[in-house]
């Protein structure tokens, strides 16, 4: 069963186009989604969310339309965006106390069993907080309300190698069980060499590719020059398709 | 109402100043003042609480919560109903007050009386409307919706506290029964106005904000 779809997503900015993207993303997998800067990878994911308003297209969750079922659709999600921290101010323990209200099947013990297995101080306020920790208690509410879905939005970019790798560690934990899936932009591609079943590639607002990751890298492989002895890695891959020339 | 929404505005997104600004009434016990500013310094605890809305990025949160765009309106629309209603149940209490203390005029402007408060949603529900509407265009841009509402509000305010001065107008300065009684078709247009321009808000700004890029 597919938890996400989106058909023939297209929006238009003055200066920015996304193209007609179609893409699924079945139960169980992390799909990496890759580009560069300003590829429109996290337009993709606010369109999916409908934080940015869609021109064309179709974004079905759980099997139903996103924008007319979004009630029983966020129940289900649990989001993370880069860099928007909320309340700074405010202590994790007034935060929670709040979110949890909203949701059906709130579980107080796997919230509180996350809380530990991250070292997360429910005490401290956001600004306190490392941006890996703030990560992680965005990933413990998820969690605690039973999200089938996952959405970051390059949640690896500030983190130093050892939280990476370690929160890595906890998307491959989370999918074990087949139900849950996990969606998350990058522009690190150890990460997607680490923890990702699939690779959807996103040049100049263009899907230029999603497939499971080995078929993904043996799709590129026609990039290779003489020069190269080994088979092209995703970095090399990226950097070969996106690659300009600078003459000064 | 959504009490869980509510709930969210109070506990994290609301500004102190919301509350400090809803609780200005004991100024109806001040001998001389100009009283409509009550109802702007109404607008301007509502404004300092949406600006810091912004800075908290509580539309972020909110939108992300399981509720539908339009409740993030309605949540805010619902917090300039509630502050507001508030601020003036609270001040009447001290209009009561000032009436049994005071025998003489507010030589500086209108007295607390009926056609106070039919007024006093005048200004209120101008600011609303442009203040809410203008906001939600982008979601962003609290400083200039505060701007485009509080031009008119402060007209309207500036208007009532001249026009008592004028001997043809002096019933609606008075606070005696009778001229009370004369007062209350201002206070009954005071509502309904009131009451249209929320709702013309609330439309606008849910149409507004589904078009916004967040």
């Amino acid at each position: 069963m597919n938890l996400l779809e989106v058909h023939d997503l297209s929006k238009k900015y003055p200066n920015f186009e996304l193209k007609q993207i179609n893409f699924n993303i079945p139960a169980g997998k992390i799909i990496g989604l890759i580009g560069v800067n300003g590829a429109g990878k996290s337009t993709i994911l606010k369109s999916i969310l409908n934080l940015v308003p869609f021109e064309t297209g179709s974004i079905q969750m759980f099997g139903k339309e996103f924008r007319d079922n979004e009630v029983f659709c966020k129940q289900q999600l649990g989001v993370v965006l880069g860099g928007v921290d909320f309340y700074k101010e405010k202590k994790l323990r007034d935060i929670t106390k709040v979110t949890k209200t909203f949701y059906g099947n709130w579980d107080q013990i796997a919230f509180e069993k996350y809380s530990k297995m991250f070292n997360l101080d429910e005490n401290k306020k956001v600004k306190e907080l490392s941006f890996g920790m703030r990560v992680k208690y965005s990933i413990a509410v998820a969690l605690s309300h039973q999200a089938k879905l996952l959405i970051f939005d390059e949640p690896t970019s500030g983190l130093d190698p050892v939280s990476r790798d370690e929160l890595l560690e906890i998307f491959l934990q989370i999918v074990k069980k087949g139900d849950t899936s996990i969606l998350f932009s990058t522009h690190i591609t150890s990460d997607l060499e680490k923890s990702a079943d699939e690779i959807i590639y996103i040049k100049d607002g263009e899907l230029i590719k999603a497939a499971p990751k080995e078929e993904f890298i043996e799709s590129f492989q026609y990039l290779k020059d003489d020069t190269d002895k080994n088979d092209l890695t995703l970095d090399d891959i990226m950097v070969r398709m996106e690659g300009k020339h600078y003459e000064f | 109402m959504n009490f869980k929404l509510l709930n969210k505005e109070f506990r994290l997104a609301a500004h102190p100043n919301l509350y400090i600004f809803s609780l200005m009434g004991p100024l109806l016990l001040v001998p001389a003042y100009p009283y409509t500013i009550l109802f702007l310094f109404s607008c301007i605890g509502n404004y300092v609480n949406l600006m810091y809305s912004r800075e908290t990025n509580d539309i972020y949160f909110t939108e992300m919560l399981p509720i539908k765009r339009s409740d993030v309106v309605k949540a805010k629309w619902q917090v300039l109903l509630i502050s507001q209603a508030f601020m003036i149940l609270f001040s009447i209490p001290f209009a009561l007050i000032h009436g049994q203390v005071f025998k003489t005029n507010n030589v500086a402007g209108i007295d607390a009386n009926v056609a106070y408060y039919g007024f006093g949603l005048m200004i209120l529900g101008i600011f609303n409307v442009f203040f809410l509407t203008e906001f939600f265009k982008t979601a962003y841009k609290a400083g200039i919706a505060f701007l485009m509402g509080i031009i008119p509000a402060s007209l309207i305010a500036i208007a009532v506290e001249v026009l008592v001065h004028f001997p043809n107008f002096a019933w609606l300065d008075s606070i005696s029964g009778s001229d009370q009684l004369k007062q209350l078709p201002i206070l009954v247009i005071g509502i309904i106005f009131y009451a249209l321009m929320m709702w013309v808000a609330y439309k606008v700004s849910i149409k507004r904000f589904a078009k916004v890029n967040l």
